[in-house]
């Protein structure tokens, strides 16, 4: 076959294209750290990259739920524990104004204030807010759980819930009837009553002593239920983190370069470049020329 | 033969390897030159008298050497099939380029791609969940959702600015082909006038066929070969220049991405206006304006609409912070919804529709369940984000498949551009050898001159001299 130089030339130089054509890819995928810059360069390994970075994006946000679930937990905690200490007064005093015989019509207004104003306590607290949101007030649009006569004021509507995982809600509030009891016979009503009928009535006491136990109880098992919920929310946040490295690492694996692998390509595909670099250069050199006189 | 016959056959030897040798100088010099063909004397021996008659017969021997026609080596099948593999290399570089831009106007995957800013807003809602009271929650999911429209706004325009700037291109491409047409129809002239007159037209021939293969390059123009040396481009069985006459091509159809599939771009005649189908250059550049560029606008024109359907659907289940049912959250600046006209129709964060529930004896309730819910959209196997991402995901297959079918057909045009080189291309080794056989024959003439001076001398000057 009859070859010439520039049929030589031509082949050399697209082999040679093609060598430094791998390289510069190496290159750019070394100096930019991706295996991925555009979706031909892996379709499927695209659509990974695509959907893990969504995910990653709902497991950050379902992260930001979780705290904010966690703080609306612990706020209604510590509201009901407070509340627990309040009423548990409530019931000391209680029982110290029952016990008529000991004590003067003095003292028995003394009580009566200070129930009275445990009770203003009480509300505060059962108005406690967050984010501008009382903590038991439903889906209330208002400030308020209670108002200032201890009438619950709150909205009934689907319970306020936080996105803890693709596929769990956690409900995050509780209501005031559910807390404190139903309207009427809550726990504020029950301690107006006290503070009414120990000064004027002192042998109701004992009935409103039972009624108080059996709310206080009914609070106890909000506190429990807020705790459970809390372990849940905290179980979630583990899960949650650990899915959340899971993605990190799964989205490098597909879209980030493998270090010592890529440079080992790069070296050996140098080697190659050089070594089509030199055999160009010799068989392009030489002509007949070089050996005639 | 006559005393002097042979002077002369040594004369023409003489003149016929000067010849040959200025060919192999004209060879050496283009060596490089692109579309140079080789060229070779051809030497005829001439021989005796062919017919003999009574008073002038001939001893058989020839006269010298005749060395008037000088050819040019070309394998005309090898060019044709240089001419399909360039217009085919040229049509799929075309079709790369136009990929690689698509890609680069979805930016994916990344940080700065539709699907980020469609997680981002979808975790926007999730904030409102979170925080259904609060306006600036409320506010910011309205904000995200206009940077979203603002990426799909982004990519539908640079779909359309790629799309604008190729069918320009055609436009220039077409002026450059009736350009090339018109010189290869004025080269086609001049090489039948030097045929004609028994002149060589080489050079001449090597110019048109670069023409003609520029030809192919960019509009897939086929050869048909003529009398004297002249060639007939065709284009998609359009005849484009016959002998010395050049017809003229143009485009026709919409300037306007909008308007492709009413009046497509297309090749028609300069006169008449029929329909050509081009290949090469030409070809690349109507697929991309015609299906590849569409094709992504509409993908990306029903990625708007879903997303706007699933939202306002969506939105309208719930309830607003006033109580009020939710409005359209997207719509269309003018027209049907597409990616380009898609805007936020929702500015006030008030009217956020979060709440699943509606107002209970008028006070609305402070819920979120709605605003979960649309939150939600992002998981659906039918949702944007699904249809999305198969739509990125075709893309890189199909850009992918563009790549490597570029890459296949540069080896192939290449190996048939190196036969066509090995045939029409200039061997520096061979020359070589043919200049030291040309000089030595050459020489050997000369000698032959001297050789015959010598006898005549003894003839003229040495003979009858007897004794003297």
């Amino acid at each position: 076959m009859r070859i010439t130089q520039r049929a030589v030339a031509l082949t050399s130089l697209q082999g040679l294209n093609r060598n430094l054509d791998a390289v510069g890819r190496l290159q750019q995928q070394l100096t930019s750290g991706r295996l991925i810059s555009a979706p031909s360069d892996s379709p499927t390994g695209t659509n990974r990259a695509m959907q893990t970075r969504s995910d990653q994006a709902a497991s950050a946000q379902q992260q930001r739920n979780i705290t904010d679930a966690k703080s609306w937990l612990e706020q209604t905690d510590s509201a009901l524990q407070e509340m627990l200490d309040t009423a548990r007064r409530v019931r000391d005093l209680t029982v110290q104004g029952s016990s008529t015989g000991a004590q003067s019509d003095v003292s028995a207004q003394a009580i009566a204030t200070e129930v009275k104003s445990l009770r203003e306590g009480l509300l505060s607290l059962a108005n406690r807010t967050i984010g501008g949101r009382p903590l038991f007030g439903g889906v209330t649009p208002g400030t308020k759980a209670y108002d200032a006569t201890g009438a619950y004021v709150g909205q009934a509507g689907p319970p306020v819930t936080r996105r803890v995982s693709d596929t769990e809600v956690v409900r995050v509030d509780t209501t005031g009837p559910e807390a404190f009891g139903p309207a009427g016979a809550d726990l504020f009503a029950i301690v107006d009553k006290i503070a009414t009928d120990v000064v004027s009535n002192p042998t109701n006491l004992a009935g409103h002593l039972t009624d108080l136990d059996s709310v206080m109880k009914g609070v106890l098992t909000a506190v429990a239920d807020v705790g459970s919920r809390a372990a849940r929310v905290e179980r979630e946040e583990q899960v949650n983190a650990d899915r959340s490295l899971t993605l990190s690492s799964q989205l490098a694996e597909t879209e980030n370069i493998d270090l010592p692998n890529t440079i080992m390509r790069l070296q050996m595909q140098q080697v190659g470049y050089e070594a089509a670099l030199s055999a160009t250069a010799k068989a392009l050199q030489p002509t007949l020329l070089d050996y005639l006189r | 033969m006559s005393t002097f016959g042979s002077l002369n056959a040594a004369t023409t030897a003489l003149w016929a390897q000067r010849r040959a040798l200025d060919v192999t100088g004209q060879n050496i010099a283009n060596v490089n030159t692109e579309g140079y063909s080789r060229q070779r004397v051809e030497l005829r021996s001439i021989g005796g008298s062919v017919v003999p008659a009574f008073f002038s017969t001939s001893n058989g021997l020839g006269g010298g050497v005749n060395a008037d026609e000088v050819t040019r080596i070309r394998d005309a099948f090898l060019e044709g099939r240089g001419h399909t593999e360039h217009a085919n290399s040229s049509r799929l570089t075309v079709e790369n380029e136009t990929f690689e831009l698509v890609e680069q106007a979805f930016r994916e995957p990344g940080d700065t791609g539709i699907q980020s800013l469609l997680s981002e807003m979808w975790s926007g809602w999730e904030d409102v969940a979170n925080q259904p009271q609060d306006e600036a929650a409320r506010g910011q999911v309205l904000k995200r959702l206009e940077t979203l429209v603002g990426g799909i706004h982004f990519s539908q325009a640079s779909l359309g600015a790629q799309w604008t700037q190729s069918r320009e291109s055609l436009d220039v491409l077409v002026a450059d082909v009736n350009a090339s047409a018109s010189s290869i129809a004025d080269l086609n002239q001049a090489i039948q006038r030097a045929n004609q007159s028994g002149l060589p037209a080489n050079d001449l021939s090597d110019q048109r066929d670069l023409l003609v293969m520029k030809l192919a390059d960019q509009v897939g123009a086929t050869v048909r070969h003529g009398d004297n040396g002249v060639v007939d481009v065709l284009v998609g069985g359009m005849t484009l220049v016959s002998g010395s006459t050049a017809a003229s091509l143009a485009t026709a159809g919409t300037y306007s991405v909008d308007g492709v599939t009413a009046d497509p771009p297309r090749i028609v005649t300069g006169s008449g206006g029929y329909t050509v189908r081009a290949g090469g250059t030409a070809e690349g550049q109507l697929n991309s304006l015609n299906t590849i560029i569409p094709s992504y606008r509409q993908a990306l024109d029903a990625t708007a609409v879903s997303l706007a359907t699933s939202l306002n659907t969506a939105h309208a289940a719930g309830f607003d912070l006033n109580g009020a049912a939710g409005t359209p959250l997207l719509g269309s600046s003018g027209g049907p919804i597409t990616a380009a006209s898609l805007t936020v129709l929702v500015t006030d964060p008030k009217k956020v529709a979060a709440s699943s529930v509606g107002p209970t004896a008028g006070v609305p309730a402070l819920d979120h369940g709605n605003a979960d819910a649309i939150a939600q959209l992002r998981r659906s196997t039918t949702g944007t984000d699904a249809n999305y991402r198969k739509m990125i995901v075709e893309l890189g297959v199909q850009a992918a498949v563009a790549g490597r079918n570029v890459d296949i057909q540069a080896v192939i045009t290449t190996q048939v551009d190196s036969a066509r080189e090995s045939v029409a291309g200039v061997n520096i080794d061979e020359e070589m050898t043919n200049m030291l056989s040309f000089q030595h024959a050459y020489s050997a003439a000369g000698r032959l001159i001297t050789a015959i001076d010598e006898t005549l001398d003894k003839l003229i000057n040495g003979t009858g001299r007897v004794g003297l």
